[in-house]
């Protein structure tokens, strides 16, 4: 049994990384803009420390719009979301070459409903943590 | 925004594995396309309607029941293409005084206020052979006669060549009635491409992979599509060769990479790219994948379209803070913003004379179909229900393509470069989107 622990512990350790990763909430924004807004802040900062803290693993940066744009360039909105959690990030020091980023577009709604409410929850960037050398 | 498909009655969707799909697709295609037809009597150029003027007085125009062998599906699909021009006006059948059988007389169709008349005969059963005669009531003689054959299975194809030729002869134009349609079709929640008659039948799925795909390109000779696909978190461009029947990557690449269109050599492509974290259209030469920068920004800069005659590259950029539509020269040079009213103008795409950018605009918070001289004059909206995207012009410039959410669903549209005779040609069971016409 003693053999085994170290193999067991590691183990756990990925899970810890996926589960706390995965407490990051979405960050929202507003229509048609890809601009950090206030209330995205705190989230990005404890990403940002958590990331500091768990050097193991990486962050992917998804960005997704509401269906209310055409498709090419709600591909073009979706990355610039992205890139602007990712540059967020960067700035509180987390190092660039750990974070990576794709944008969806309109493509993978997270609700598929025509309301404001549901377009909101569409309009955002969702972590998607990777362990590092992946 | 929310339907259940009936996709199991689906063609294309029982059987073997996706490349032979593909394969038999292809074969059929070009199969198809193999129709005899050869003119028995020479024609003259006489244009009976003047497509071209603004103000087209439509043609007076009778189609018999072909005598034969589903003679009368082919004089209706025949009637339906001219009709849809809008150029023509079929008479009611009910209205004629001669039978099939009786020999032409001019005297029964002035009467009836018919300028011309398409009469025919169908002869054999799994292969047919159809010969057609057009009329000129006012010279009181045939102007046109000819034979097409081909196999029954393809009497569609048959048919729209035959409305080609009457069509042509009648306006000095090709027309569009052998075209076809590549698009994007959402099917049991995956995207995938698939083609269809201009007139939305014969829909066949592509055998690709990826889970999204973008709205595919042309390449001008129609041998060629390209198109922008997802395949392992990257966005990629990937050329499907119709005579190779094969698919070949173009470009992938960390970032976002979304393919315009191919230079009228076919050799080039343009696209835009954020492979390096700034926006930037590239141009890639298709035999050598050498690679051009043409622009780089800070700001987004996509969906590039390279006018007809390659000088000039139509594009979207949100330089001045909300997406606008511009145009350079093909080297970069230039740069003139082309769209001012509304806040969002995306999705440019140049009539076949290049003399209009056909693009989606909001207005109201919808999306719809306008058109705009390159110089950013005569802007004139084309749509006014529901949300329109992915416009595009048919190869001889009369008629746009597009998507709409009108009905419900997504569907796609085709309708009058001007706006008129707007109609539905895809099934209420598929969600579709991205069409554009072959150009041939």
């Amino acid at each position: 049994m003693a053999k085994a622990e170290p193999k067991k512990v590691e183990t756990v350790q990925v899970k810890e990384a996926e589960a706390v990763a995965s407490q990051f909430p979405n960050i929202y924004f507003d229509f048609d803009k890809y601009n950090i807004r206030e209330d995205a802040k705190p989230t990005l900062k404890s990403a940002a420390d958590w990331l500091i803290k768990n050097n193991d693993a990486n962050m992917i940066l998804e960005g997704h719009c509401d269906e209310r744009g055409t498709n090419e360039y709600n591909l073009a909105l979706g990355e610039k979301r992205a890139k602007s959690a990712s540059d967020y990030l960067v700035s509180s020091g987390v190092a660039k070459n750990r974070l990576d980023i794709i944008s969806y577009g309109e493509e993978k709604p997270f609700c598929k409903e025509q309301s404001e409410d549901c377009w909101q929850k569409n309009r955002r960037v969702q972590f998607i943590p990777a362990k590092a050398g992946k | 925004m929310k339907e259940n498909f009936r996709v199991k009655s689906f063609p294309s969707r029982t059987g073997s594995p996706e490349a032979k799909k593909l394969k038999v697709f292809i074969s059929a295609f070009f199969m198809a396309l193999i129709i005899f037809n050869f003119s028995l009597s020479t024609c003259y150029a006489k244009i009976y309607i003047d497509i071209t003027s603004p103000a087209i007085k439509k043609l007076p125009i009778a189609i018999q029941e072909f005598s034969g062998t589903e003679g009368k599906q082919i004089a209706d699909i025949i009637r339906d293409d001219l009709e849809f021009t809008g150029f023509l006006l079929c008479i009611d059948r009910a209205a004629y005084i001669e039978s099939s059988a009786e020999v032409f007389n001019p005297k029964n169709w002035a009467v009836i206020g018919a300028e011309a008349v398409i009469k025919g005969t169908v002869r054999g059963e799994q292969n047919l052979t159809a010969v057609v005669s057009l009329y000129d009531i006012s010279e009181g003689r045939e102007v046109l006669r000819k034979e097409y054959k081909g196999a029954r299975a393809s009497i569609r194809h048959l048919s729209h060549s035959i409305a080609s030729d009457i069509y042509q002869h009648i306006t000095g134009e090709k027309g569009i009635f052998k075209t076809k349609v590549a698009f994007i079709a959402e099917d049991e929640g995956k995207k995938g491409l698939y083609m269809m008659d201009w007139d939305g039948t014969g829909i066949k799925r592509l055998g690709i992979q990826g889970n999204f795909v973008l709205r595919p390109h042309w390449s001008q000779d129609g041998s060629k599509i390209v198109y922008s696909s997802e395949r392992g978190g990257q966005w990629g461009i990937y050329l499907l060769d119709f005579t190779k029947m094969s698919e070949k990557k173009v470009f992938a690449s960390r970032g976002l990479n979304i393919a315009g269109n191919f230079s009228p050599d076919g050799d080039e492509l343009v696209f835009s790219s954020s492979q390096d974290e700034t926006y930037g259209i590239y141009n890639i030469k298709l035999s050598d994948s050498k690679l051009t920068r043409i622009t780089s920004a800070r700001w987004i800069e996509i969906s590039p379209a390279v006018s007809p005659d390659g000088k000039l590259v139509a594009f979207v950029s949100d330089r001045g803070g909300t997406p606008q539509i511009y145009i350079m020269n093909s080297n970069g040079h230039d740069v003139r913003r082309v769209t001012f009213e509304g806040l969002y103008n995306t999705s440019p795409s140049w009539s076949p004379d290049g003399k209009k950018i056909v693009f989606v605009g909001r207005f109201s918070g919808k999306h719809q179909i306008f058109i705009i001289s390159p110089e950013g004059s005569e802007l004139i909206q084309l749509t006014d229900k529901g949300n329109n995207e992915d416009p595009s012009f048919s190869p001889d410039g009369r008629f746009i393509i597009f998507s709409s959410d009108r009905n419900g669903g997504n569907s796609i549209y085709i309708m009058r470069a001007n706006g008129e005779s707007q109609k539905k040609i895809t099934p209420p069971w598929l969600r579709t989107f991205g069409p554009r016409w072959s150009p041939n």
